[in-house]
């Protein structure tokens, strides 16, 4: 079944006269994870702030749940829950007020639902305790308790692992996940972190200068087909490869770069070992950010 | 009714904020601190003047008759300083005719009491220290939630814009009515028991008018104190909602609370100077510090500027706090969130 909670149809933003956001669309379907990627500054957090209503669009719609934010902005952020740039909560109240206060705004949010929101995010020990008295780790769950108290359809996370330790971010990611296949709640998660995006997401968004250069899914956009291998006698294994596989191998520093089609990897390395070669480490590369970038804005230049 | 519940919801929601950041706390000890200094010190200035009254007719009884003659004596006095100006003898020529209506009348002015301090305390602190108490709570109810950043959790949840701010205006008004209702309690209280009197069914005379300089005691009406303390607090609160809604605006527009603060105080201050030294300036009596000492009219000796009367600065006052809930509501419809 194909049901969309989160569209977003030629939106623009201006601020002071600057296009921040260029006429950018994107979708997100029940259930899914879409990682919304882009170096600082190109405009991630300003779409977020217009999808959970903190800002609005120049122009261009945003409908969440089948409702329009501009047109019906109740009925749609009822269905949103959100965390935007760090948990920021009322550091002087307990984390459990804050909760029964933010409840309080939306329509029937009892405490069974506040309480099970808690043991989701496990802040049931610290939850009586002032805010103020919490670590990252913990304002972040208690961040994260907050967007769902009211059972959201679309969670929508700006940059939610900054500030946190290996550990926070590893149990933040699994909470993330649980939602997402659990509940079926469909989760925007923003990051500049590629390695975060690529643990937590189905699909990937890649926004730069304000305009989404890419909407892929995440294991194939990260695969370049790039392989290098650490072997001795380089030059001959470069020969090797050429004779056998009509592979181009570039020899760079103590390592052969090649493009190759990465399910044939196995039968390769079996021959390099065959041949006699020694080898010693094998790797295909993963894009890194910047690269996506490079050669996604490169792409773009030559269509 | 559910919208109902939910402006409900709302309301006790910023009620609670602002209590859980113990600012009544601080308000409450402001005013305990003041009017215990001021009780004390208009106790120590009566009790200097019966021993003057003493020592000059040497006689131990107390009669308050004696003790308003020798005050009128004091400003005869003071009338024949060569240093006094024009507007000076003016002032004291009305004090001194007040002084013989009250003799002629029987109304006793000079005893403090309990309910003439709370009433008195009030002309002084109307300007200023009653504004600094609401600018204490409301200062910060926009500026602050931006500096924290907290205002995202507020803004992102299924409400428009205008009931949250609208919320916020409500809790002020109730906190504002709570401040002034502690000004007049505390006041009475201490005052109360500084002087051991209370007062309450004493008359107080009001409607005194000035006609071309001179006091006119034709409109003169005699209430009850109790009465008249009601009058003057009801003055005191809606000079402290329209100062709660012009800091709620300087809230709105402002990036944090020192900001909110320093201009809502300034303002109150530099408007002060603006009036003492360009009194002239015809638009001085439309700007909202120059109209705040609603109840001096009440005693009829006053009029800060020509032409300004009670009903004017009442029009002023609200006139102002209407187009400050209009701005401040305007831009935090239109705001974008960018902390």
């Amino acid at each position: 079944m194909k049901d969309t909670i989160l569209s977003l149809q030629a939106v623009s933003k201006k601020i002071n006269d600057k296009e921040i956001i260029k006429d950018i669309d994107f979708s997100i379907q029940r259930g899914e994870v879409l990682g919304f990627l882009g170096p600082n500054g190109a405009g991630k957090s300003t779409t977020l702030r217009m999808i959970v209503g903190l800002s609005r669009p120049t122009s261009g719609e945003i409908i969440v749940s089948g409702h329009s934010i501009q047109k019906d902005y109740v009925k749609a952020m009822s269905k949103v829950g959100a965390i935007i740039e760090g948990p920021d909560l009322y550091d002087y109240m307990t984390g459990y007020k804050n909760l029964e206060m933010l409840g309080a705004m939306s329509s029937n949010v009892t405490v069974k639902d506040i309480m099970s929101a808690v043991e989701l995010v496990g802040m049931e020990h610290r939850i009586h305790d002032k805010v103020g008295t919490y670590s990252m780790g913990m304002k972040q769950r208690l961040g994260l308790a907050q967007a769902l108290i009211h059972q959201p359809e679309l969670l929508v996370l700006d940059e939610p692992t900054n500030g946190l330790d290996p550990q926070g971010i590893y149990e933040f990611r699994e909470i993330i996940k649980n939602l997402a296949t659990e509940k079926n709640i469909s989760v925007l998660v923003s990051s500049h972190l590629i390695a975060e995006v690529q643990l937590m997401c189905d699909n990937v968004s890649i926004i730069n200068q304000g305009e989404i250069i890419k909407n892929a899914n995440v294991h194939e956009l990260l695969s370049t087909g790039e392989v290098f291998w650490v072997v001795d006698r380089q030059e001959e294994a470069c020969d090797f490869l050429n004779e056998r596989y009509h592979i181009q191998g570039k020899c760079v520093d103590n390592r052969i770069e090649a493009v190759v089609d990465v399910s044939k990897l196995e039968v390769i390395n079996a021959s390099l070992i065959h041949a006699g070669f020694k080898l010693q480490y094998i790797s295909a590369k993963n894009k890194t950010l910047e690269e996506l970038f490079l050669s996604l804005t490169n792409q773009q230049g030559i269509m | 009714m559910r919208v109902g519940e939910l402006m409900h919801a709302l309301i006790r929601n910023e009620v609670l904020k602002i209590l859980l950041k113990k600012k009544m706390v601080l308000i409450l000890t402001l005013l305990i601190l003041f009017i215990s200094l001021f009780s004390y010190g208009q106790k120590y200035v009566y009790e200097q003047n019966l021993s003057r009254l003493e020592a000059s007719t040497s006689s131990a009884g107390y009669d308050w008759k004696s003790l308003a003659k020798q005050q009128i004596g004091d400003l005869e006095r003071r009338l024949n300083s060569p240093y006094i100006d024009e507007e000076g003898i003016n002032s004291i020529n009305i004090e001194i005719e007040q002084l013989n209506y009250f003799i002629e009348n029987d109304i006793n002015p000079v005893t403090p009491t309990a309910a003439r301090f709370t009433v008195e305390f009030i002309d002084q602190a109307i300007i200023m220290f009653i504004p600094l108490l609401i600018i204490i709570l409301a200062a910060d109810i926009v500026s602050g939630e931006l500096s924290n950043r907290t205002i995202k959790v507020l803004l992102t949840r299924a409400i428009p814009r205008w009931k949250i701010l609208f919320s916020k205006l409500m809790a002020l008004m109730i906190m504002s009515t709570l401040v002034v209702l502690l000004v007049a309690i505390i006041s009475t209280l201490i005052s109360g028991m500084f002087f051991g009197r209370w007062g309450f069914n004493e008359p107080v005379t009001t409607g005194f008018r000035l006609v071309n300089g001179s006091l006119n005691s034709s409109y003169v009406r005699t209430v009850s104190r109790v009465s008249y303390m009601i009058l003057v607090y009801s003055l005191t609160w809606f000079v402290s909602v329209v100062i709660a809604s012009i800091t709620l605006m300087i809230s709105v527009l402002v990036q944090n609370t020192a900001s909110a603060i320093g201009i809502v105080m300034s303002t109150l201050i530099g408007g002060q100077f603006l009036q003492f030294f360009l009194s002239d300036w015809v638009l001085v009596k439309y700007f909202f510090v120059s109209n705040l000492s609603l109840t001096k009219y009440l005693t009829g000796n006053y009029q800060q500027i020509e032409g300004m009367s009670l009903i004017f600065s009442v029009i002023v006052l609200g006139v102002w706090a209407a187009v400050s809930l209009a701005v401040g509501f305007y831009v935090f419809l239109k705001k974008d969130i960018l902390v």
